[in-house]
């Protein structure tokens, strides 16, 4: 491994944005190479420290704002007898 | 998905896959369609369509695969077939306007100088969910599978039907337009703070 290797390269030879790469990383699609290399470059990238900061932030709120429906209480109940009903029509 | 061969399941095997592979997932089954429909009653129904007929064509599903993403991409199916139908006319996202942009060189540039940290963390109410709700159906869904449901973008790709590269470029373009939508909740709640 060189000095300048840098794991997000793609096949054809382009380097990716500082975006492509902190996208990877948000959504656990980095490899460890991918993860070492961001983690030092976060180190000297201001716009990409405060990006992976800000959208981290935010899929954390997704997930804990969006995720609080209560599944109704009858709907497994009602999808049982729904599929008794087609089995019995069936046979 | 990738077709496989046909499964020949007694009753009692076809019950005990829905019970213990199909059932535990219908939390977050319903929360994807409550966030697809946005109506309660319509995400019960969809979620009961989803299950009945993963039921009837239990015999495609492999014991033992990804059961969630192969539910969630028969829900994602009725939803458009049967819902999207039902309520509107499909959404028309430009995806060449996606790709263009996504491609260009001012993909670096920030585009929400004003949202933080500290902003987001002060939207303690409804912000966050009604922002996602705002967004264009495509734009949603690719949140929800990768933010919400914590799907991989292969998963995604599946259940979509769509290349892995546009999964790519629809969750950057979506994330954009969140961040645009909560942007305009922090300046208001910064105007009211100000006027207090």
């Amino acid at each position: 491994m060189t000095k300048h290797y840098n794991p997000f390269l793609q096949p054809n030879g382009n380097k990716p944005t500082c975006l492509e790469m902190l996208q990877l990383i948000l959504d656990g699609e980095a490899t460890p190479d991918q993860q070492d290399y961001f983690k030092v470059h976060m180190d000297k990238c201001m716009p990409c420290f405060k990006s992976y900061n800000l959208d981290m932030t935010i899929k954390e709120l997704l997930k804990e704002k969006c995720c609080k429906d209560a599944v109704p209480t009858d709907l497994i109940e009602q999808i049982k007898i729904q599929i008794q009903i087609s089995q019995n029509t069936a046979s | 998905m990738e077709e496989t061969p046909k499964q020949n399941y007694s009753d009692r095997e076809k019950n005990e896959i829905f019970n213990q592979e199909f059932l535990p997932h219908i939390t977050s089954m319903y929360n994807f369609a409550f966030r697809l429909t946005l109506d309660r009653d319509d995400a019960k129904d969809l979620v009961q369509d989803t299950y009945l007929k993963a039921y009837r064509f239990i015999e495609s599903f492999q014991k033992g695969t990804n059961a969630k993403a192969w539910l969630f991409r028969i829900l994602k199916n009725s939803f458009i077939n049967d819902y999207r139908k039902k309520t509107k006319e499909p959404s028309k996202v430009d995806y060449q306007e996606v790709e263009t942009y996504y491609n260009s060189e001012d993909v670096d540039r920030q585009i929400t100088p004003d949202l933080r940290v500290e902003s987001l963390k002060d939207m303690i109410g409804d912000e966050i969910s009604n922002a996602l709700n705002s967004l264009d159906v495509d734009f949603r869904t690719v949140i929800i599978l990768c933010d919400l449901e914590g799907f991989k973008y292969e998963e995604m790709a599946k259940i979509l039907d769509i290349p892995i590269g546009t999964v790519r470029s629809r969750l950057h373009r979506a994330r954009n337009l969140l961040k645009e939508k909560l942007s305009e909740y922090a300046r208001s709640m910064g105007y009211k703070n100000s006027e207090l």
